[in-house]
């Protein structure tokens, strides 16, 4: 391939590229920030995990081992 | 989405790296090629000026003067033509520096002498009155390395093609065919010297780090 | 699950690293201040023959600052946030616990290596890379091993969630392997050939490639040591030392993402008016200024996060370090696109202007941001409240005075050496010779050379209170849930 084409091509891509990755940003900031309001997750409760880290504190989400998980996926 | 990723470290991991490399292939690869070619008439180093590179090298010079030289009048006009990418086609690593405490180096050879760089790194007040370059007397007492600079010299040739040997290039032979070569070309430098104590190593067959560094530095144009 | 009321998070592997920060802090600063001296008076590089002038010292006092000071801090505080935030103890797991001891000693090993190899004059030349193949082999290794520890402890978790924090060191851990992996490639001449010095290599890039491929590293270990690790910390150890949660967690995730995305970049902006591609230049420069965003995304996040608790700043001075960090977080970020800009680039490449922001990040941001994280650790680790805050109240001023003067004289030389430089008669012709801008600058030296004095003295007034905190702090029966005991 001739280096124009090449260059063309990148052009294109990178303009391409762009565009898109503004487009998922955006479209992400958009879906934490109504997340809340629409009840689909609170984020903000995560901050604690900072604050409340004794080895004793119960976790914000609890790691399930496994077989319980089986479990509950088959009892669905 | 994201959130997902918090949750499984292997993907998290996997999605960071991707994004922290995109950057790189992005910038780098595309003109690989093009930055590696050498501009006419440059030529790789000989051993001897290689061996003065290890010593620059080794002593950080680039930590205070820059082989750069950018588009600007003020540059050209104090250190002359502006840098072009092929003329460093055969400098590994690239010695541009990052700070200018001293002048800029890339064409010293232009406008410098053996006899100037002598005098100056033995005591660099005694030319430039308020310089603040230390005292380089060590390059009169240590004794380059000449075997590692062949050793890169040939493995450059046969790892990058650097093109040693061919014609109108710098000739590299065997380590026994450099060694005459070296010494040849170091006779040059020595009889322009006036220190009693490098011409008797010389004479010995000993060639000082200080007989290097200013056939690198002669060879820098 | 049943048993975790008597066992402990484990400290051994977050002390042996705090110890080794302080030390190598002392003795990266002690270099530093010398050459800074040198550089206003410059007899004092040749009171060592070879090995005291300044072109060896200088990749000394760089190296020993960002890979044994810094990373040492980045360590202690990652074996003590990771347990914490994962809530899951290096105790329950022997392998972790061996395989961080090992990390510890090997990595004290690589650093005699490195100190001694520079000293000897065995550089690659390329800046924070100066290591040649030997060491960065073992540098690897190590990095590896730490690797293994960082994925063994999450595998361990009983958190789900990975806490911010978490997501910082694993960046750190990634980007830095990517990019010293690919920076450090190269050939050793012997085994080639089978002449000269076995350590000896050449690089596998040549001229302006390796210019490119050393400051994507260059300027992107800094990102990664200097930056991303340093976040991981205050995400951590601000909310937790003033009890107030971060002010969003979401705008930490984008701050994130978009500081991945961007930083790598920027590093073009070292290389603008050189002979690397113009797109790439301006590609740098203009990344260089997005940069902006996210980086001030996490500092207003971290100043946000005092909101209604500014009291705490007059109260607790760890408070007030953290807080000081975040502000020169923001100041060094702003100063850095803004010398990215091409035309100011033009006046202000090479000259002092740079070791200057590079000394407000180093000196304010993270050299504060480890200085209050120890603090914050001792009292939990040695369960002894630390030894005096009057100490610390006049550490921080002290402190705070060096970094103005440097950054202000650095600030001052670096203009005005640009300046001279291009400065032209009526005929226009140059007006300055270069030793010129050289002897103009002897008082800002000097002043430099003082503000870094200040600082050392601060920091050895910090190890000293460290020191006493571990052997004669008052001992605390429980651990504190927010701000940190002190003594008055």
């Amino acid at each position: 391939m001739e280096m124009e084409t090449i260059r063309e091509l990148q052009a294109y891509g990178y303009a391409f590229a762009s565009v898109f990755f503004a487009g998922i940003f955006y479209a992400y900031v958009y879906y934490l920030y109504t997340s809340k309001k629409s009840g689909r997750k609170d984020y903000e409760k995560y901050a604690n995990m900072a604050l409340n880290d004794n080895l004793n504190d119960t976790p914000v989400e609890k790691i399930e081992p496994l077989q319980e998980e089986k479990q509950k996926r088959s009892n669905k | 989405m994201f959130h997902w990723l918090e949750k499984n470290p292997f993907f998290f991991a996997v999605a960071v790296f991707v994004v922290i490399a995109y950057a790189g292939i992005i910038t780098i690869l595309p003109d690989f090629m093009n930055s590696a070619r050498p501009v006419v008439g440059t030529k790789p180093y000989t051993v001897l000026e290689l061996a003065g590179r290890h010593v620059y090298i080794k002593d950080s010079c680039n930590a205070c003067h820059s082989q750069l030289i950018r588009p600007f009048k003020s540059e050209t006009d104090r250190y002359g033509m502006y840098s072009l990418s092929g003329e460093y086609a055969y400098d590994r690593p690239f010695l541009w520096g990052s700070k200018r405490t001293g002048p800029d180096l890339m064409r010293v050879g232009n406008y410098r002498t053996t006899d100037w760089h002598e005098n100056h790194m033995l005591n660099p007040k005694s030319l430039v009155p308020g310089s603040i370059m230390p005292k380089y007397g060590h390059m009169f007492s240590n004794v380059a390395d000449i075997e590692t600079a062949y050793a890169e010299a040939l493995t450059v040739k046969k790892v990058f093609n650097v093109p040693y040997d061919e014609i109108d290039m710098p000739k590299l032979g065997t380590f026994e065919e450099s060694s005459k070569i070296v010494l040849a070309e170091a006779k040059m430098i020595v009889d322009d010297m006036k220190s009693p104590e490098v011409k008797a190593a010389f004479a010995r067959g000993e060639i000082k780090e200080i007989v290097a560094i200013i056939a690198y530095m002669n060879s820098l144009k | 699950m049943q048993s975790s009321k008597i066992i402990n998070y484990d400290y051994s592997v977050a002390k042996l690293f705090a110890i080794a920060t302080i030390v190598f802090g002392i003795v990266g600063m002690v270099v530093g201040v010398w050459i800074a001296f040198q550089m206003a008076y410059p007899e004092l590089n040749n009171l060592a023959n070879e090995y005291g002038t300044f072109g060896r010292l200088r990749p000394l006092h760089t190296n020993i600052a960002i890979f044994g000071f810094i990373l040492s801090g980045v360590w202690a505080t990652w074996y003590y946030i990771g347990q914490r935030v994962l809530k899951v103890s290096m105790i329950e797991s022997p392998f972790l616990m061996i395989l961080g001891k090992i990390h510890f000693w090997l990595y004290l090993v690589g650093v005699v290596g490195v100190v001694v190899s520079l000293f000897m004059g065995i550089t690659s030349s390329k800046e924070y890379a100066e290591f040649e193949w030997p060491i960065d082999i073992a540098i690897v290794v190590v990095w590896v091993i730490w690797g293994i520890g960082i994925f063994g402890l999450i595998g361990i978790r009983r958190e789900k969630i990975l806490y911010i924090s978490v997501w910082y060191y694993i960046a750190t851990f990634l980007g830095v392997a990517m990019l010293y992996l690919f920076n450090n490639m190269a050939v050793p001449t012997y085994f080639v050939t089978g002449f000269g010095d076995w350590w000896h290599s050449v690089s596998m890039y040549a001229g302006t490639n390796d210019a490119m491929v050393q400051w994507w590293y260059g300027h992107n270990a800094v990102a990664f040591i200097f930056t991303v690790p340093i976040i991981a910390m205050i995400y951590y150890f601000l909310p937790k030392e003033s009890g107030q949660p971060i002010f969003s967690y979401k705008l930490s995730i984008l701050s994130f993402w978009g500081l991945m995305f961007v930083y790598l970049w920027a590093g073009g902006h070292h290389l603008l008016y050189s002979t690397v591609p113009d797109w790439v230049q301006t590609m740098g420069s203009i990344f260089s200024i997005v940069l902006i965003l996210p980086s001030w995304g996490s500092a207003i996040n971290m100043l946000l996060t005092m909101k209604g608790e500014w009291q705490q700043l007059k109260d607790n001075p760890l408070i007030k370090f953290m807080v000081l960090a975040s502000t020169f977080y923001m100041f060094s970020t702003i100063e850095g696109p803004i010398q990215a800009i091409k035309s100011v680039n033009a006046l202000a490449h090479f000259t002092d202007w740079i070791p200057g922001h590079v000394h407000d990040g180093t000196l304010g941001w993270v050299g504060f941001m480890i200085i209050a994280s120890l603090l914050h650790m001792a009292p939990r680790m040695f369960k002894r409240e630390i030894y005096s805050k009057k100490l610390l109240e006049s550490q921080f001023w002290i402190q705070t005075t060096g970094i103005v003067l440097y950054f202000s004289s650095m600030w001052i030389a670096g203009l005005t050496q640009g300046m001279m430089w291009r400065a032209t008669d009526q005929y226009g012709n140059l007006a300055y010779s270069f030793i010129d801008t050289v002897n103009v600058l002897h008082p800002y030296y000097t002043i430099r050379g003082v503000g870094g004095l200040l600082y050392l003295i601060g920091f050895c007034m910090f190890a000293y209170n460290f020191y006493k905190t571990m052997t004669v702090g008052k001992e605390i029966e429980e651990e504190p849930h927010s701000t940190s005991p002190m003594a008055a």
